[in-house]
């Protein structure tokens, strides 16, 4: 081996700065851990935050004074007025309280009806990446086909896993094997609840099984309906191992997909829950 | 290297993708082609080349696999670097040496993308699977072969073949 002068400064100063720019990038993605916001706006609130909270109480104090100075001339005049306002408020408020009441029974009717799983489309699966224990694949169908954020995808052998990013023509789904995916299933043969949570390298695990449960290799899983992602009855997997842990058992699944052959997947419609979801903001986090 | 070179590369490096990431074979020799693409341009010396191309082919990995954008592009420009390091400051060659740098840089890049992901996402940690394992021996193969196909003396041998004909 032998050096020889190249000039890595400038490229240094650029790496730097695409270094800086890939940090500030992530990190105005990542959900703060709280789940209020992405970390860059948290950091940009805990900077200003000394200043605002300082302004505000001085613009509360000083508004305070020239209100308490006000309500001394017109109190009794407004408190008559106000009294007025909240009888008719309540009624309001009576009123509004039956409606949503009766409108929350039709919408829990409807959800019970639609649990089938009702597939939207057939896509071809144009790429599959797995690093790091994080498993996706691209799928050729996007917002055009009704493809929506939260729609569960499936072949016919068992679940794949749910669409998280849509594009007009293709959409980015997250595979059940992904490290940090999770779905509701119930054990078809005891119909004893749990979460299948993937392992990052191919394999399945079922937690929150107690270990009273008669569960054994070979036992059907599917999913149980209960996370408001995934519809209910659909396969996962079959049971491989089981061993007692300390409060439940621990027990490996072989999914019934083949996760590395996937060619065409079929996309589900989303449940109710997770399409109010997406179209409110609040993202369900399996 | 030019940059029409440099956009071709890219072009090609996005096309094999799809086209492996397509098959229903594509775990049998998952190679990292945004990873030689970026070892391609770093093979040129070019520190700044080299991390720009290394950030954008990560920025697109990243855009077609994962959840926050950034990770990959922060691993294959710090892998970029190092690699225009490691063709510069030392005279390094062979298709051996080249496989083995690749196969290491692509567990690099697991790593940091693991971390990165572990620290942003609180993902589970998976620094080695059975397939980043594979893919490193792809990759690194396929680089291997390619360096080994760069320095054949191809006019010498059709030459010789040409000459065997005659006699």
């Amino acid at each position: 081996m032998e050096v020889v002068g190249p000039r890595p400064r400038r490229g240094g100063l650029v790496l730097a700065s695409v270094l800086i720019f890939c940090i500030l990038i992530l990190s105005a993605q990542v959900p703060a851990r709280s789940r209020r916001g992405s970390l860059l706006q948290a950091w940009i609130l805990t900077a200003a935050a000394p200043a605002a909270v300082t302004l505000s109480n001085l613009s509360r104090a000083i508004t305070r004074v020239f209100d308490s100075g006000a309500e001394l001339l017109t109190t009794r005049s407004e408190n008559s007025r106000l009294k007025g306002e909240i009888a008719k408020k309540d009624q309001e408020l009576f009123t509004l309280r039956a409606r949503v009441t009766s409108e929350e029974l039709d919408k829990q009717l409807l959800a019970g009806a639609s649990v089938l799983p009702q597939i939207l489309t057939a896509a071809p699966v144009l790429l599959v990446e797995n690093r790091a224990g994080l498993q996706s694949a691209v799928i050729g169908a996007g917002s055009q086909q009704g493809v929506a954020v939260g729609c569960p995808i499936a072949v016919p052998e068992g679940l794949v896993g749910r669409v998280v990013t849509v594009g007009r023509a293709i959409a980015r789904a997250q595979l059940l094997i992904d490290a940090s995916s999770a779905a509701g299933a119930r054990i078809v043969r005891t119909g004893e609840v749990g979460v299948v949570r993937g392992d990052g390298r191919g394999r399945l695990r079922l937690q929150n099984i107690p270990t009273t449960s008669s569960v054994q290799p070979g036992d059907r899983i599917e999913t149980a309906g209960i996370d408001g992602i995934y519809p209910r009855g659909v396969v996962i997997g079959r049971v491989e191992k089981v061993s007692r842990g300390s409060l439940f058992l621990e027990i490996g699944l072989a999914p019934t997909a083949s996760f590395s052959q996937l060619i065409d997947v079929l996309v589900l419609a989303p449940s109710p829950t997770s399409e109010e979801a997406a179209s409110g903001g609040k993202g369900a986090q399996p | 290297m030019k940059l029409t070179r440099i956009g071709a590369l890219l072009a090609v490096a996005v096309a094999l993708q799809f086209f492996i990431g397509s098959s229903p074979h594509r775990s049998a020799w998952p190679v990292d082609f945004f990873l030689l693409a970026t070892a391609v341009v770093a093979r040129g010396g070019d520190f700044v080349q080299a991390v720009l191309v290394g950030g954008a082919v990560g920025m697109l990995e990243d855009a077609l696999s994962h959840e926050l954008l950034g990770m990959n592009a922060f691993a294959k420009a710090v892998l970029g670097y190092l690699l225009a390091l490691l063709s510069m400051r030392v005279m390094f060659g062979g298709p051996w040496a080249v496989g083995g740098a690749l196969a290491l840089a692509s567990l690099a890049n697991d790593l940091i993308v693991a971390v990165l992901a572990a620290l942003l996402l609180q993902a589970p940690v998976v620094l080695v699977s059975r397939e980043s394992l594979w893919r490193a021996t792809a990759t690194g193969a396929t680089g291997g072969l390619l360096e080994a196909a760069r320095i054949f003396p191809w006019r010498q041998w059709w030459e010789k073949r040409q000459l065997r004909r005659l006699r």
